[in-house]
């Protein structure tokens, strides 16, 4: 997997420039202000969620939480089921994750190790799937979901998630590189095909498997518009929806709630990523090469 | 999952019947069918009743009725439709041309000897905001850009610039939510970029510097052709995810003001789940699928004849 987070400076086209010092301080102090731009609304988010009502947002802007409190943060669970949304946010990309990756795993094992009929035909027609955006098919899936009766359950969103048109054509790929020789001496061993991908391919794919992991989890985390069209009640809905609807539902909330609310939702994922940063970053690195 | 010793016992139950067990064709429909069948269920069938929807007129409640190519005609004379796609070309190809340029820019000035700590900060800072969902995005920058006590309406002030009241001025809302875009997802970009450019031979440019090549050539006709099938990749995905852009338009400014962030795909969410237009909804998906297709498709013949394959 490509290592992108270590700066590579042998591989890199201008290393052996012989750069004036000035110009490279120059460029220096603009990415430093570039990374402080970056940076500041998040930062301004987190000070503003932590000060009380009457001195956030006062200008010029306040870099310091003074006078410091906490309130903002009890306060949202008056005004909308966090708890809760939190919890449906995680039940279902957990599920969306795990179970798209477990339908796509068999699915590519299928077309990298066993020969049928038609494997090509059906690995073309869903790679065409590629090509179908969200929205076309999102019409006929409301409907379907109308007919069963799962408007505002998170099935509605999980199940049509199962399926990974990418992922399996991502792993198929990965697979195909992993010599065929392996499964011939496991086989002689007496393996079988379950003991051959889940106990052998899977282990010895799992850059490529905690890559989809990470994005699918993403995905499904940040998603706004599928719990939009098909989530509609409090209880029932996502984090995303629940932050929108705190700032603008009826009720609506004061600035520095919802500012405390989003660094919830927030934090931890920008925690996760200092902690993982680079098995993040290189996994965005190999599916955007790859793909 | 399955336990290890169910696993062993499959496997010897498989293998002691026929030895080459990948030999038996029913095994491999066994592997693909659960993905086929739903493939077949959220992604064909939809797929298909889309297009045929499309050729309906329905309201949820009372029978659909056939109505041909009627829908279609209807939004080629409807001058929202014309209005809408204006926008979301704007936007997509604004947030090409910002995320591709800027992208490299940023990957070509991080990828050289500097100060670790610098390089670390950089790198973080920039992808920081690729994490977080649109909505928590919307949210907050409605607030930054905020003429009264945004900060950086403030600072900018300090500078002696007015900015405009964002997004209620029909000219500022697009340029704004194109600037929050490309603040939120440069990051990918960037490592994209970063990711093309340490794929490049270090010897080749060496080689060129060698027989003279200062580094405007160096980076002209060594890195930047060796880079064509990143930059090629980077241009089709920004443009296929900016084309279908709705979260920021739909949380920020709902369209508005005038009209003036209105997207394709807010259009299609308003006709089919507020005006319940199933119909005609459907005729826009389709044509939202035809312009997602074409480009697909050029990508798909752009990287066989454009790019420098190795």
């Amino acid at each position: 997997m490509i290592d992108v987070t270590t700066p590579r400076t042998a591989a890199a086209g201008h290393a052996g420039r012989k750069k004036s010092p000035t110009g490279s301080v120059v460029l220096d102090v603009m990415l430093f202000l570039i990374g402080i731009v970056m940076v500041a609304p998040l930062v301004w988010m987190i000070v503003t969620s932590l000060t009380a009502h009457s001195a956030a947002f006062s200008l010029p802007p306040n870099w310091i939480p003074v006078p410091f409190t906490i309130d903002n943060f009890t306060e949202i669970p008056g005004l909308i089921p966090f708890g809760r949304m939190f919890l449906n946010s995680i039940v279902l990309a957990v599920i969306c994750t795990v179970g798209s990756l477990f339908f796509s795993i068999l699915a590519a094992y299928g077309f990298s190790r066993l020969r049928f009929r038609g494997s090509r035909a059906i690995l073309i027609a869903l790679l065409g799937a590629l090509m179908v955006p969200a929205q076309l098919v999102v019409i006929p899936v409301f409907i379907l979901m109308r007919n069963l009766g799962l408007i505002d359950n998170l099935a509605s969103l999980w199940l049509p998630a199962l399926i990974n048109v990418f992922q399996i054509f991502f792993l198929t790929q990965y697979f195909n590189t992993i010599p065929r020789e392996l499964d011939e001496a496991a086989r002689i061993d007496g393996a079988g095909n379950l003991w051959i991908l889940f106990r052998m391919l899977v282990p010895l794919s799992t850059p490529a498997i905690s890559a989809l992991a990470i994005l699918s989890f993403e995905a499904s985390w940040n998603n706004y518009f599928g719990p939009l069209i098909f989530l509609s009640s409090p209880e029932s809905m996502t984090l995303p929806l629940g932050l929108v609807t705190l700032q603008s539902g009826f009720g609506a909330a004061p600035a520095v709630v919802v500012f405390a609310a989003i660094t919830v939702v927030v934090l931890p994922v920008l925690i996760f990523f200092l902690l993982f940063q680079r098995t993040f970053v290189s996994s965005i690195a190999a599916v955007g090469i790859k793909g | 999952m399955t336990s290890r010793r169910t696993l062993r016992a499959a496997g010897r139950v498989t293998t002691s019947r026929r030895p080459r067990g990948h030999r038996q064709p029913w095994l491999g429909y066994a592997f693909v069918g659960p993905a086929v069948v739903l493939f077949l269920v959220f992604i064909a069938g939809p797929f298909i009743a889309a297009i045929i929807l499309s050729l309906y007129s329905w309201d949820l409640l009372t029978p659909a009725t056939f109505v041909g190519s009627g829908n279609f005609v209807a939004l080629f004379s409807d001058p929202v439709l014309g209005k809408v796609l204006g926008t979301t070309f704007v936007f997509a190809l604004a947030s090409v041309v910002l995320h591709v340029v800027g992208g490299l820019l940023l990957a070509l000035a991080v990828n050289r000897q500097m100060n670790r700590a610098l390089s670390y900060f950089v790198r973080t800072t920039v992808f920081f905001p690729f994490l977080i969902s649109w909505a928590a995005v919307s949210l907050l920058w409605k607030y930054v850009l905020d003429p009264s006590f945004g900060f950086m309406s403030y600072y900018v002030g300090q500078l002696g610039i007015t900015l405009p009241d964002w997004f209620t001025d029909p000219t500022w809302a697009l340029p704004a939510i194109i600037g929050i875009d490309f603040w939120h997802t440069i990051g990918f970009t960037f490592i994209i970029m970063l990711a093309g450019l340490q794929t490049v031979p270090p010897e080749l440019a060496e080689a060129a510097r060698v027989d003279g090549a200062n580094e405007r050539q160096v980076f002209w006709n060594v890195t930047l052709p060796l880079m064509s099938p990143t930059l090629f990749f980077a241009t089709i995905i920004t443009f296929i995810g900016a084309f279908q852009v709705f979260d920021p338009m739909k949380i920020i400014t709902n369209g508005g003001p005038n009209d003036s962030t209105k997207t394709i795909v807010m259009y299609l969410y308003e006709q089919g789940f507020q005006a319940f237009q199933i119909g005609y909804a459907s005729a826009i998906a389709v044509i939202v699928f035809v312009i997602v297709m074409s480009v697909t498709l050029l990508q798909f013949w752009g990287s066989r004849r454009w790019v420098y394959e190795s």
